[in-house]
């Protein structure tokens, strides 16, 4: 407990430390130092954790005192998961954190983005260890707000602050989805612990109305942090942020999140059919999309974006057809290895001085360590044997067609389409990074820039992410890694299919691209990919103009409408008064009039009662 | 003399003593003795709540025959409920005199003197103490509508200083509107009194069995409707942003702070104990305009001008959720009410505070002339208002977000007086409005923190140097520009750490508030079926 | 004489002198009114008294007090008329009041 404790600790106090710091030295030292610190207890808490190790936790109840029933209490829970997830994080966070000193080396707001990364470290690892759903809760929106913070680091740039507010506007919406579900499943399992919630899944407790709503509701917020279709549109927009960033949290990290939502809260999916359904459908759906777009991008980080979305889409796959292990073994190898290119476009961008493609090519030259980790992900996320992707792509068509086969969580149909959808991404999937390869390192250079390897703290995250990104995949098929399932061996058929696939589409691209830019041969395609569909227009003119119009209506209704009411009550008042003024006309006739009037009728009237 | 009524008299006390002698003393003197009374109020209702008994409802109760022949009492009790509010109202009042204790700038020149307006912020902080701890109804009224007069002064004299029409429009506006509803308040008073016999809120509180029928749900309306006008819940609502507007920096925090919270607390200590059953049948009404008021605020705050009257819609808009807990008549829905009120009056304020100061700098409150990129003019500043924002806008972890969180569990557990259909349906409204809280501030600080550091354009003050007539810099760093745009001061720096800090620890550890708020409230739902 | 014939002319006298004083706008002519009925009360007063063949002859002592107050008050009220007329220039009750 006190080591999951120090984990979302350590980088908090590093945080408020750093923002303390009188000059960039000492912010940095401190950053890098608690990262690194929190790395070291990240190790010694997790380690133990693999295989079929007992979960550990605790939890402290009277800090957070009685906020009525149910009790939110500050309960933390680390099992396998968990600990595949916690060193994920805390490895890609430090590596950031080395290769932020070098890459913000003439960045004047230094001290507050290391001081916000470690938030976000802290947030991330409070998501990851946290079992009170409100822990799970406060992490995860803390996490939004640090991207938010962290995107608009460039806030003088128009494009960054928009794509900021775009991101944080949209997974806001989806949050929304996670505080109703947690808000109904506590009324119901009368705790907000996730061991209570799913124990009283398993024992039934729990009607299926109510599984189903809850689960689509944690699906809403999972498909907003992961940018999945369709709030998908935020992360390409996000890109204009420090490219560090895009490898921290919009590679590895947040956008991990939604995943391993889902991977945590699996029973109450495995039980409701709808949301699985929902959950596969979308899955399906965004893995096309994000690899078509990829193909159609002009440039390098919009395509890594794009890449993650649909990479994000197939480990969504697995959790739909019911392979947990399948899902996080993808998460840990996507995050080595996109951590890895962003990185690699970080340093070709400090290069080249843009991330246009227009700008680059010929980068194989003068610049070898970048040139050989970039390959070595590049390939990996294509899925080449025996890279980490290929295995973990593997694991999850595998269970696709597994589940098609034997039956499962997923019906056979949607298990069928996300087996041929995952292999048509695979195709996407090859030509996109094949055209990556050649027009950022093949040809000749395009643009007037020099040529050289970064300096050593932006050279070896790099390199230290370049071992998971080929090693991984053995660790993956080591079984029982994650506890309790089994974690299926290489389907032979499936392997050779997709490596067939991404050798003859990879060959095919390359001969093509060497006549120019392979996505040219898109044709009319292209500019509607390039576009994304338009599906930002249709946002634009769906939500966003009505709620604008609808503020313009309120702020007429308050001065037209309901001031009209004061307004109203202040002139009434003041005709009333004109009105009764007249009877003040100072003319002593009217006056001596009226009373021998009231007079002789009050005389009649005592008169006529009288009698 | 008991240490509840010191806690309740001291900054009246104080009041006095500067508006008797205070001509000896130098304006920054003065506001810090204010400052320190304040304090010392503080650390005294702490007192007593840490000493009081085990099975003590109020603790530190006192009890004097003040009227007899009218049986009104100087009846003081602390709950949970007030204790919190105690905490909120003597901190916001003292950050108040301290922001006071730096020398008046040059737009003060033309305003009355400093003195004044401590002895005024003195004056309301005593009325609302006495609000808060007060057990009998007279009482209640009495501080209720004793805070109200100071507040017309403190608008109308030391306001907006280019607009001296407007700025009594506002203040007049605002007392009629507060007054009225504080006169349908005391009918309502009034005829619970009459019917059982006494004006102790605690005795009536055991005596609500009887209090049901028409007339009862006609004075449950009057008293809902006096409250509803200080919450402000829509659409009375109509008074605030005028007086926000117009408003000083210092008046503007308390108003936000202080003086929605006299109407959500007699919510909380009177409506709701005192007549539940007629509370049942408006109960949903009230719910159903919360939510309105949340949603509209926010629309209204996504068209916004005028910095200061965003930031009064935004306060609309937390007060739905406010009256939406109420309306549910449930344990976490008055609790939400109480927490909000809390949170709101710290954050909020600390919100005012920045655009105050934002104001006070540059002259006026209008997003066009306050210029952009404000994260390059005056970092600190933009950091504060950036936290502020955030956590307005409800971001878990800061304490926005648990009453919010409250709210919507109090609407969903539906409650005596809804039915589920109705309940859940302001549910979604709600949770709706929260993303249009978080579309508003966003858009806010994408307009004023970040973009080129355009420098404010200066209306009616006059230029301390001759390079700030708002011209565009992109260099932010030269000498010239940090004059004409100071960063933070020392008591502005005070200010914002305070509140940052509690914001951030009521935000982690809610059982601050919700401990005593969860000692309280068996006795507040206890008529409620 | 019948009683009824003096109380007649009272009558018509004070219904004359009514009209004069709620309906004349010069001021002379509304004291005259305020005369006339202050007379009619006189006769009436007179004739009450000789039908009732009064021992202390009670009503035309009150007219004698009357008509002293009378002339009193019509003094007075003349002197104040002449004063708004020479600040005035006019007597007309309408239009009295005001900047002079």
């Amino acid at each position: 407990m006190i080591g999951l404790a120090l984990v979302i600790g350590l980088p908090l106090l590093a945080a408020l430390v750093g923002l303390a710091m009188p000059n960039r030295l000492r912010a940095a030292q401190v950053a890098v130092g608690g990262a690194a610190a929190t790395w070291v207890v990240a190790v010694v808490v997790a380690l133990p954790r693999f295989g079929d190790a007992e979960p550990v936790g605790g939890s402290w109840g009277h800090a957070w005192g009685t906020l009525s029933a149910p009790a939110v209490t500050f309960a933390l829970r680390a099992d396998s998961m968990s600990a595949a997830l916690l060193l994920l994080a805390a490895t890609v966070a430090l590596l950031v954190q080395l290769y932020s000193v070098a890459y913000l080396a003439d960045d004047s707001q230094y001290r507050a983005y290391a001081a916000i990364v470690s938030l976000f470290s802290a947030s991330m690892h409070a998501v990851v260890v946290a079992n009170d759903l409100f822990v799970l809760l406060i992490g995860w929106e803390m996490m939004g707000v640090c991207s938010y913070l962290l995107i608009a680091h460039y806030w003088k740039r128009s494009d960054a602050r928009d794509g900021a507010a775009k991101a944080f506007l949209m997974t806001r919406l989806a949050d929304v989805g996670l505080l109703v579900a947690i808000i109904a499943l506590g009324q119901a399992v009368d705790s907000y612990r996730i061991s209570d919630v799913l124990d009283a899944v398993a024992a039934g407790e729990l009607s299926s109305a109510m599984i189903t709503t809850v689960a689509l509701l944690m699906l809403l917020a999972a498909v907003g942090k992961s940018a999945q279709f369709p709030l998908h549109t935020w992360l390409p927009d996000a890109m204009p942020g420090p490219t560090p960033i895009s490898a921290l949290i919009h590679s590895a990290t947040m956008v991990a999140a939604g995943v391993y939502l889902i991977a945590r809260m699996y029973p109450l999916f495995a039980d409701s059919r709808s949301a699985t359904i929902v959950l596969g459908l979308i899955a399906i759906v965004t893995m096309l999309i994000g690899a078509a777009f990829a193909l159609a991008q002009d440039d390098l980080k919009r395509v890594l974006a794009w890449s993650t979305v649909s990479q994000l889409a197939y480990m969504f796959a697995a959790l739909a057809v019911g392979s947990v292990v399948a899902a996080i073994g993808h998460l840990l190898a996507h995050g080595a290895f996109k951590a890895l290119l962003f990185l690699v476009a970080g340093s070709v961008a400090q290069i080249v001085r843009s991330t246009a493609f227009i700008d680059m090519g010929g980068l194989r030259r003068g610049l070898p360590v970048t040139f050989v980790t970039g390959t070595i992900g590049l390939a990996a996320l294509a899925g080449l044997v025996p890279l980490s992707g290929f295995f973990t792509k593997d694991a999850i068509l595998g269970a696709a067609s597994d589940s098609a086969h034997d039956g499962g969580a997923a019906p056979s149909w949607l298990a069928w389409s996300i087996l041929v959808a995952g292999l048509v991404t695979a195709v996407l999937t090859a030509a996109y990074v094949t055209r990556t390869w050649l027009l950022v390192y093949g040809g000749e250079r395009r643009s007037p820039f020099h040529a050289y390897d970064p300096p050593s703290l932006m050279r070896w995250p790099l390199i230290v992410l370049a071992v998971p990104t080929v090693l991984l995949g053995i660790a993956v098929l080591e079984p029982g890694w994650l506890g309790g399932a089994e974690a299926e061996p290489v389907h032979a058929w499936i392997a050779v299919v997709s490596t067939l696939i991404v050798v003859v589409v990879a060959g095919l691209t390359w001969l093509v691209g060497q006549s120019g830019d392979p996505a040219v041969r898109l044709g009319p395609a292209r500019p509607v990919l390039a576009r994304e569909f338009g599906v930002d227009a249709v946002y634009d003119r769906f939500a966003v103009r009505p709620t604008l119009d609808a503020a313009d209506v309120v702020l007429h209704a308050d001065s037209d409408v309901v001031d009209a009411y004061v307004r109203g009550a202040s002139s009434g008042t003041m005709t009333a008064s004109r009105l009764l003024r007249w009877a003040q006309n100072h003319n002593v006739q009217t006056y001596i009039t009226v009373a021998v009037v009231g007079v002789a009728v009050a005389a009649v009237l005592a008169g006529v009662s009288a009698s | 003399m008991s240490p509840l009524t010191l806690v309740v008299i001291a900054p009246a006390l104080a009041a006095l003593l500067i508006w008797w002698q205070g001509k000896r003393w130098s304006d920054i003197d003065v506001a810090r003795i204010g400052a320190a009374v304040s304090a010392f109020s503080l650390i005294t209702a702490w007192f007593v709540w840490l000493t009081r008994g085990e099975s003590v409802v109020h603790a530190g109760e006192t009890d004097y025959e003040w009227i007899p022949a009218l049986d009104i009492h100087w009846h003081l009790g602390m709950d949970g409920i007030s204790y919190c509010m105690v905490l909120l109202a003597t901190v916001l009042s003292g950050l108040c005199c301290l922001s006071l204790a730096r020398p008046p700038s040059r737009e003060a020149a033309h305003q009355p003197d400093r003195r004044s307006l401590v002895v005024l912020i003195l004056v309301i902080e005593a009325a609302s103490l006495g609000v808060f701890t007060a057990l009998d109804l007279v009482l209640f009224f009495i501080c209720f509508e004793l805070a109200l007069i100071p507040m017309w002064f403190v608008i109308a004299w030391w306001g907006d200083p280019h607009d001296p029409a407007g700025r009594r429009r506002a203040a007049t506006r605002f007392l009629l509107f507060t007054v009225l509803g504080s006169a349908l308040m005391f009918v309502g008073f009034i005829g619970v009194a009459w019917q059982t016999g006494t004006l102790q809120i605690d005795a009536i509180t055991w005596r609500t069995a009887s209090l049901t029928g028409t007339l009862n749900t006609l004075l449950a309306v009057a008293i809902a409707l006096g409250l509803a006008v200080k919450t402000p819940v829509w659409p009375l609502h109509i008074w605030l942003p005028d007086a926000h507007a117009k408003a000083p920096t210092i008046g503007s925090v308390l108003l936000a702070g202080v003086f929605l919270k006299l109407g959500t607390y007699g919510f909380v200590r009177i409506l709701v104990p005192i007549l539940p059953v007629p509370a049942e049948k408006i109960g949903p009404y009230l719910a159903a305009f919360g939510v309105a008021g949340i949603v509209y605020g926010s629309l209204a705050c996504l068209r916004q001008s005028d910095l200061k009257r965003l930031i009064a819609y935004s306060s609309v808009g937390h007060m739905g959720f406010v009256a939406l807990g109420v309306g549910t008549l449930t344990a976490s829905g008055l609790s939400a009410a109480v927490f909000i009120s809390v949170a709101h009056g710290l954050i909020t304020g600390l919100l005012f505070f920045v655009a105050g100061w934002l104001k006070e700098r540059s002259g006026s409150s209008e997003l066009s002339t306050l210029g952009s990129g404000l994260y390059g003019r005056m970092p600190w500043l933009a950091m504060a208002f950036a936290f502020g924002c955030l956590a307005s806008v409800g971001v878990p972890g800061l304490a926005g977000f648990w009453g919010e969180m409250l709210a919507l569990r109090g609407a969903y557990e539906t409650g005596p007086a809804m039915n589920e259909a109705g309940a859940w349906t302001l549910l979604g409204i709600a949770a709706f409005g929260i993303v249009l809280t978080t579309a508003y501030f966003v858009g806010l600080m994408r307009r004023l923190l970040h973009g080129e550091p355009v420098p404010a354009v200066s209306v009616g003050a006059a230029p301390a140097t001759a390079t700030d007539a708002g011209t565009v810099e992109t260099d932010t760093d030269t000498d010239t520009e940090a004059e004409a745009e100071p960063d933070l001061d020392r008591e502005e720096r005070v200010v914002c750490i305070v509140l940052v800090v509690s914001v951030v620890v009521l935000g982690l550890i809610p059982g601050l508030l919700s401990g005593p708020i969860a000692q309280a409230m068996p006795w507040i739902i206890g008529g409620v079926r | 004489m019948p009683l009824v014939w003096p109380l007649l002319l009272s009558a018509a006298l004070f219904g004359i002198g009514v009209y004069g004083v709620l309906a004349r706008r010069n001021a002379v002519l509304a004291l005259m009114g305020v005369e006339l009925m202050l007379n009619a009360a006189n006769v009436n007063l007179v004739a009450f008294d000789v039908w009732f063949r009064d021992v202390l002859v009670s009503g035309q002592v009150f007219t004698l007090f009357t008509i002293a107050l009378a002339a009193a008050e019509i003094g007075l009220g003349l002197a104040i008329v002449l004063r708004l007329f020479r600040t005035y220039g006019h007597v007309d009750v309408d239009r009295l009041g005001g900047e002079p």
